[in-house]
């Protein structure tokens, strides 16, 4: 990898973070809201560093009289490094070269081959020998990976494939005991999350009666009858996001990953014997209205 | 892990750019208006045609563990090439106590001020070294400094909101770990058994150095952060929950198993933490034994210790250091978590 394909990796890298960041609201797809400052930040830098490379790069030919030197250096360079991974495959002399403690002489001076390692060391580490950035690390390549993916997969939020699991998730989310009661004339909106602390945990039984209005995107369920309505609670990225599901009665099903609110009454289990977190709360619906994707996919 | 080898096998390819550095430009910018309107195009194009959702989903957990990660890795690049590039190695020698047992414990300590990653704190491990500090005080620093410095503990308590207790074990586990690696060093470790480099003058200004330095460690551990993002994002899109839960439940092998998962995927310190947290059937013992153990060992750091300080030094070092970060963690977690 040469100096102009790592810069024009930083340049790509650092422009597709802005252009989820600043240019529209796509990263709350994958991060938190509070997270955008420091996202255009290092999108900032990491281009400010792609562009101030190919710049260096671009003037490069018209300063190229101390260059010539420099290519040989490295070539020396290269060598060394070269023969000191055949000194791998023996540890043992190597080790014992390596015990002296006046090496680091010798080994600037490039004198002799079987003063190999510092200079591998420096290529493997960060190097200020300045050889090694003119060939830098392989693996960077792989930033491409996401600025394809951010471009041409584009990818949402996570939706019904992610949620697809019939399973509970692996730990209840987070319930609180100090819910405010709720109007009984008017329909509360609330997040999905608080209706199932409230279903699971709540003592009071507050639900209990109650209308309430929720919104999440449409999973089917295995069972009849019945689909999801539901939100991904993400504590810090999408990675570790948990689907919270609540199961819709005597509604029919809207397409599959369909942004609804559904508005409807908890229905209370038959028995308390069953412990939380099993099954999703259940909601009769009465009724379900299409909308628009929110700006914030998450909860 | 691979690195080391892709870097050799390039070594050895005929460098064709050698002093005709003229012949690239006019080649780059074809290939940059090329990616550019493939991009843009492809937005169009490719798109719709790329709709499926277990891609999708694949994509938007991948590009959220990279972007995610981006910010720390970058503030932790930046200040490390800043240190590297602005305080001179000789002030660690002064600041450090002479003897040897005492310097091991304030050396490991001494990483909490230096921020930075494993990829970077092997570089300034060694530098530690060739400038006469004491093996072993420098291999505390090495293992203590990627795990218990500022960013990475911030990092910690904001992956895991609501446990405060896990950036405190960790703090605790690393510190442990690395004083415990540095003192058995110094009374067992021999010194034809480790490699000390010699460092090369820094060329150019410091200004130079600096943004060669951060450019450097940003793409390399930038690629590395990758490696871990399309892991992680393939096990959560392939592996069924239920396989994962299943482990999970099992005390101590599935603390077993997080720690030769953070092994495997090689993440920047300053981004395990995420990962971790996404691993919600764990319990928080193998939790903090994945955080404990990745920024010690892993693929990418083993190859870097070779490289850098040959392969005798790994073999006895890595193991080591696995052994006694998976016993401490699993006794730190079972005190605090």
């Amino acid at each position: 990898m040469n100096r102009m394909s790592q810069s024009l990796v930083m340049v790509f890298l650092g422009g597709a973070v802005l252009r989820i960041t600043v240019l529209s609201t796509s990263y709350l797809n994958y991060v938190k809201p509070g997270f955008r400052p420091f996202l255009i930040a290092a999108g900032a830098v990491v281009l400010a560093l792609g562009v101030i490379g190919l710049i260096q790069e671009w003037r490069k030919p018209y300063l190229t009289a101390p260059d010539h030197p420099h290519g040989e250096h490295a070539e020396h360079h290269r060598h060394e490094d070269h023969s000191g991974d055949a000194g791998h495959s023996d540890p043992g002399s190597r080790a014992g070269r390596g015990s002296g403690g006046s090496r680091g002489s010798l080994d600037l001076s490039h004198s002799s081959h079987e003063s190999t390692d510092p200079s591998h060391s420096d290529h493997e580490g960060r190097g200020h020998g300045g050889h090694d950035h003119s060939h830098g690390p392989r693996v960077a390549w792989l930033l491409c990976l996401p600025v394809f993916a951010i471009f041409l997969i584009a990818p949402p939020a996570l939706g019904a494939f992610a949620a697809r699991s019939e399973e509970p998730p692996p730990r209840p989310p987070v319930t609180t005991d100090a819910y405010a009661p709720l109007a009984t004339d008017s329909v509360t909106a609330m997040p999905i999350g608080e209706f199932i602390g409230r279903a699971w945990a709540d003592s009071t039984y507050s639900l209990t009666g109650k209308r309430v209005r929720l919104t999440g995107f449409v999973v089917p369920s295995a069972k009849k009858n019945r689909w999801y309505v539901t939100r991904i609670q993400m504590n810090c990225c999408a990675a570790d996001g948990i689907p919270l599901k609540v199961a819709v009665l005597k509604a029919a099903r809207p397409p599959v990953d369909t942004w609804v609110e559904v508005t409807g009454t908890w229905v209370r289990p038959k028995s308390d014997k069953i412990p939380n977190g099993m099954v999703a709360p259940e909601l009769v619906a009465t009724d379900v209205t299409e909308v628009p994707q929110p700006v914030e996919p998450y909860e | 892990m691979p690195d080391r080898t892709l870097a050799d096998v390039s070594t050895e390819l005929p460098p064709s750019e050698w002093g005709r550095r003229s012949a690239a430009p006019p080649a780059m910018p074809w290939i940059f208006a090329a990616v550019v309107i493939l991009l843009i195009a492809g937005r169009f194009v490719l798109t719709p045609l790329l709709a499926f959702p277990s891609l999708q989903t694949w994509a938007t957990i991948f590009v959220a563990i990279s972007v995610q990660a981006l910010p720390f890795l970058v503030f932790g690049v930046l200040l490390s090439a800043a240190i590297t590039a602005f305080v001179p190695a000789s002030f660690w020698t002064r600041a450090l106590p002479r003897h040897p047992y005492a310097a091991v414990p304030v050396a490991g300590a001494a990483g909490a001020v230096l921020p930075g990653c494993e990829c970077a704190s092997v570089p300034v491990a060694s530098g530690l070294m060739s400038r006469g500090v004491t093996p072993a005080a420098a291999l505390a620093f090495l293992l203590a400094s990627p795990a218990i410095n500022p960013v990475v503990v911030v990092a910690t308590a904001v992956a895991f909101p609501g446990q405060p207790m896990m950036a405190v074990a960790r703090f605790a586990a690393s510190l442990i770990v690395a004083v415990l690696v540095g003192w058995l060093w110094l009374r067992f470790g021999r010194s034809t058994w480790l490699r000390v480099p010699a460092r090369t003058a820094t060329a150019g200004s410091k200004w130079e150095a600096f943004r060669e330095a951060a450019q450097h460690d940003l793409l390399h551990a930038g690629g590395f952060l990758v490696v871990g993002g399309l892991t992680a994002a393939t096990l959560n899109v392939v592996v069924p929950r239920s396989w994962l839960t299943a482990v999970a439940d099992v005390p101590l092998l599935s603390v077993l198993v997080l720690t030769l998962l953070s092994v495997l995927l090689s993440i920047c310190s300053e981004a395990d933490a995420f990962v971790a947290a996404s691993l919600t059937a764990f319990s928080p013992t193998a939790k903090l034994a994945f955080l404990v153990v990745g920024p010690m060992v892993d693929l990418k750091l083993i190859a870097l210790q070779i490289g850098t300080f040959g392969r005798a030094f790994a073999a006895r070092f890595v193991p080591l250091t696995f052994m006694l970060a998976l016993l401490v963690s699993m006794a730190v977690g079972g005190v605090l978590l």
